[in-house]
Parts: C-alpha cells; sequence; structure tokens
C-alpha cells in the first residue's frame, strides 16, 4: 500500500537518499546504495565529532521505513531549523563562516577516512548561533587517488563571492539570485581586479581555475592520480584565502543611527520601553524585526526567549548584527539582508526548491519601527500594499507612525517632488484598520512619531 | 562500484586544475615550511640570548 508523504522540492539531485515530510515532520531518507558510506560515517565517530563541534545538524535514527519504498535503508529525523534563510540573504561574515565550515567538515572528515561530497552554500544554515552543515548524507568514503570532487563548486559557490566582495569592497550576496549554482569563474576572473593576481591562492583558485573552465570543452583526458598530501595543500590553500578576506566598512547606511536617534531626547528610550511592554504581553514565540537595523530592539525580543528574524537592507547593519550575536553568543537572532520592496522570491526547479521570504517568515509578532516612511515615500508603495505586506508576515504588530513634518521626511523630500498626499496618520489609520485592530497606541515622547499595538481581524 | 559523485558533472575543468594547482601549493607550501623554520630557529636564539644576564 502506498505511504503517504512528501517529497522536500528542494532535495531531488542526490541519489543517496532525500528529505521528505510527512505528518508535518521533515525526515531525511537514506538510500539503500548509500549503505556503506552511511555506515562508515557513523562507526567511524564523524557524525559524532562533526555533531559536537557544532559543525552538522544534529538528527534521530528511526527504524521505521516511512516512505515504504524498496530501496529504503534508514530514516533520520533532524532536528527542526524554524527559520531558513539562503546565501542570497546573508552578510559577508555569514557567507564566509560558511566556507570555513565547509572547509573544516572536509578536513575533519579526511581525519575520519572520508570526504565531503558536495560544498554548496544551500547545505548550511545559520541555527542557535552556528552555521551547521545540513545534508548529513554529503560525506563519502574517501578514495585518495582522487581529487575533492567538491572543488569547482567550492569556488563557484563561496570562494567567488567572498573574493569579489573583498576586492571590490561591495556587498554581492545579491549575485546568488542571478547565479543560483554559483558564479561562473570566467566571469569572475574578468571581474576581479589586477591586485587579485598577486596572491598566490587567490590566481590559482580563481583566475587559473577561470581561465581553464573558460576551455571546458576541451577533453581532459583520464583523471590523474592525487594524493591525500595534495588534497590537505589544497584544503589549506583555501582556508588561507577565506581568512583573509574582509569586508566590513564602517559608514554603512544606517552606521551611526542608534547614536544620533539617541541624542533626540530620550525617544530611544521611550520607544525600548514601550515596545518592551508591549511585545511581553504578545504570546507569539517568533518575531520578524523589519528594517532592523543593527539589531537593538531584535535583542530586546530575543531577551524575552522570542526567535527573531532580523532583516534590513543594508548589508553593513546586518554584518556588525551577526559579528555581535557571534561574539555575544545570541542564538535566537537570525539577522539576514533583505529589501522590502523587492523580498526574496521563490526560486528553483517549478519554484519550488527555495520558498519566498514570505513564505519561509516566522509567522508571529511583527515589528516595523522607523520603516513605514521608507516603504511609503521611499519606494513609493501605496498603505495597502504595507498593510499586505505585514499581514502576511504574521498577525501581531507593532508599527511606527512618522508624520510628514518629521525631519526625516523633510530630508527624503528634500530630492523628491511631494506626490505624496495620502502620507497622512487618518488614512494610514484607514488602510491598517481595515486589516487590524488598535489594541494600543502611544507618542513616543515629543517625536511626533506614534507607536501603534495591532492585532489582525479574525 | 557506484559512483555518486557523477552528478556533478565533474568533467569541466576541475580535476585538471586541482592538478596543478595542487602541484603548485606543493612547491609553495614546501618552501614557506622551511621559511618558517628558519625563522622559528632565528626567533628561539634571539629568546636564549635575549633572556642571557
Amino acid at each position: 500500500m502506498p505511504v503517504a508523504f512528501t517529497p522536500q522540492p528542494s532535495s531531488y539531485r542526490d541519489p543517496a537518499g532525500f528529505l521528505f515530510h510527512r505528518d508535518g515532520t521533515l525526515y531525511r531518507q537514506v538510500n539503500r546504495s548509500f549503505q556503506p558510506d552511511y555506515d562508515i560515517f557513523l562507526s567511524s565517530g564523524l557524525y559524532d565529532h562533526l555533531r559536537d563541534r557544532h559543525l552538522l545538524i544534529s538528527h534521530e535514527e528511526i527504524s521505521e521505513n516511512l516512505t515504504g519504498r524498496a530501496d529504503w535503508y534508514r530514516t533520520l529525523r533532524p532536528e527542526p531549523i524554524p527559520f531558513i534563510s539562503y546565501p542570497y540573504e546573508w552578510c559577508f561574515d555569514m557567507l564566509k563562516d560558511a566556507a570555513l565550515v565547509t572547509l573544516q567538515a572536509a578536513a575533519d572528515a579526511m581525519d575520519k577516512g572520508m570526504m565531503l561530497k558536495d560544498a554548496t552554500a544551500y547545505n548550511l544554515q545559520w541555527h542557535q548561533g552556528h552555521l551547521l552543515f545540513l545534508d548529513t548524507l554529503s560525506f563519502e568514503r574517501y578514495d585518495e587517488r582522487q581529487p575533492w570532487i567538491a572543488y569547482r563548486q567550492f569556488c563557484e559557490q563561496l570562494l567567488a563571492p567572498l573574493a569579489l566582495m573583498h576586492y571590490l569592497q561591495w556587498p554581492l550576496s545579491p549575485l546568488f539570485l542571478t547565479y543560483p549554482e554559483g558564479l561562473p569563474l570566467p566571469l569572475v576572473k574578468k571581474m576581479l581586479p589586477l591586485r587579485s593576481r598577486f596572491n598566490l591562492h587567490v590566481y590559482l583558485h580563481l583566475h587559473l581555475h577561470g581561465g581553464l573552465a573558460a576551455r571546458e570543452n576541451k577533453s581532459e583526458g583520464a583523471p590523474r592520480p592525487f594524493s591525500a598530501k595534495k588534497l590537505r595543500d589544497l584544503l589549506r590553500s583555501l582556508r588561507t584565502a577565506v581568512s583573509s578576506f574582509e569586508l566590513d566598512r564602517r559608514s554603512g547606511v544606517w552606521s551611526g543611527y542608534y547614536e544620533e536617534a539617541a541624542q533626540r531626547d530620550d525617544y530611544l528610550e521611550q520607544k525600548l520601553a514601550l515596545v518592551d511592554r508591549w511585545s511581553s504581553n504578545i504570546p507569539a514565540v517568533t518575531a520578524t524585526d523589519l528594517g532592523a537595523n543593527e539589531g537593538r530592539f531584535s535583542e530586546l525580543l530575543a531577551a524575552q526567549g522570542k526567535l527573531v528574524v532580523s532583516a534590513d537592507f543594508d548589508h553593513y547593519s546586518v554584518n556588525r548584527l551577526y559579528q555581535k550575536i557571534k561574539s555575544d553568543g545570541t542564538a535566537n537572532i537570525h539577522p539576514i539582508v533583505l529589501d522590502l520592496a523587492h523580498p526574496s522570491p521563490a526560486l528553483g526547479a517549478n519554484l519550488e526548491e527555495r520558498a519566498s521570504f514570505i513564505d519561509r517568515a516566522p509567522k508571529g509578532l511583527v515589528l516595523a519601527l522607523a520603516l513605514i516612511h521608507h516603504l511609503a515615500i521611499g519606494n513609493n508603495l501605496p498603505f495597502d500594499r504595507i498593510v499586505q505586506l505585514f499581514r502576511a508576515l504574521g498577525p501581531s504588530l507593532i508599527v511606527e507612525f512618522i508624520p510628514k513634518s518629521d525631519e526625516k521626511i523633510a530630508a527624503m523630500l528634500q530630492h523628491k517632488k511631494d506626490i505624496y498626499n495620502n502620507y497622512t496618520q487618518e488614512k494610514f489609520l484607514e488602510a491598517f484598520g481595515r486589516s487590524y485592530r488598535i489594541v494600543a497606541q502611544e507618542p513616543v515622547g515629543a517625536s511626533g512619531r506614534t507607536l501603534y499595538l495591532m492585532e489582525a481581524h479574525g | 562500484m557506484y559512483i555518486f559523485f557523477l552528478y556533478i558533472d565533474p568533467g569541466s575543468g576541475s580535476y585538471l586544475i586541482q592538478a596543478i594547482v595542487a602541484a603548485v601549493l606543493g612547491i609553495a607550501f614546501f618552501f614557506r615550511n622551511i621559511a618558517m623554520t628558519v625563522r622559528h630557529f632565528f626567533y628561539r636564539l634571539f629568546r636564549k640570548k635575549s633572556k642571557m644576564p
């Protein structure tokens, strides 16, 4: 009798096994054909080692065949991850850590007689304060005569974007949207500046590699024998290159925002106190902080025990938040780079592989502080559209209304024609009132701004 | 024998390049290790001398 299960749409590439959902739980099936590798993965101690070092997601083994398929060998129940983000939403340091974790996992696998067969950035995920490898079936028996099967993938998906960001000093994570399988190396070679050629590791892995990849039609003949020493040199070289890359310009769009905001009487303190009071009474265990900046309010919500997705379109603010939560050991903030006027779309085969940001977002409390004017005036979004976005992200909302008389809006309108006759508090309340009821409202000090706590109708 | 990695499409530049890259790295790391050993030797010598009364 066929068993009801839903295969995970993104899990179709690897014949070793696949992910599927059953009764609302995510499982991974290990196929019979992968049995020898999977058994060594466990018996060599590699699984325990990687899990204990927070390099790999933990799983529970289920003895039951939940798919009913004949090629079943084992069923795994991986630890659930409440929010998934993708490399096009990652800041530089997250991508850099993803590359370093991949290289570490590969080196550790070698020590146990195994090797990593995938090096895609999509196999990693930020979870409880660590960037973890998700794909338990990415480890296969190591054959010393073989070079690294995932080398090109590592260069295209991790090394190349990091090198470009480092040498051009420009946040380029959105390139993942155009090149979901990784950047074409001949293109990377053309984009890199001349001085990058003087770094031996960058020259070898990107320039030389890109040059040869451009002539990929040329037959390579039989594979040349490789060795463990050569592979270790290769991993060491990649690690040296990745470790040397930096992107942390202090002058992001929002840098100094809090310092400046704090000077406006006690605006920031009042807002923090209000948000703290309101949000602690909301039962939601998750929150999405839109326009999170460097995460002051995300930290407040995280301190209440909520899982917070902190989204901002300024790469540098998100990068600083990531560095901060890493050094503080904050486990329940998930920072992402996101432009709310263009949220991440659904992507991949049949548009099912990678869900859109709206589909992935945790549907709890939505925090939209000092944001509405950026969407309504900066991006010309009508209030109705903004309501639609907020409502799709969760039923509870804390939103700040900034009047047109505010100095920030005056600054925005300095170089822009004022076509925003509908930008009034009345129209704002009218539009939001159609989807929400107002639970509480309070002015924030003498700023002229108002904070609203709203709950969706129904 | 099962060859699981075929789905990654290996035949496009990555095998040949790894052979070349590994050869260059072998030489580079060989000389770097010698340089490190020499540097370490002088560092220890210098430290011992500076400790003398």
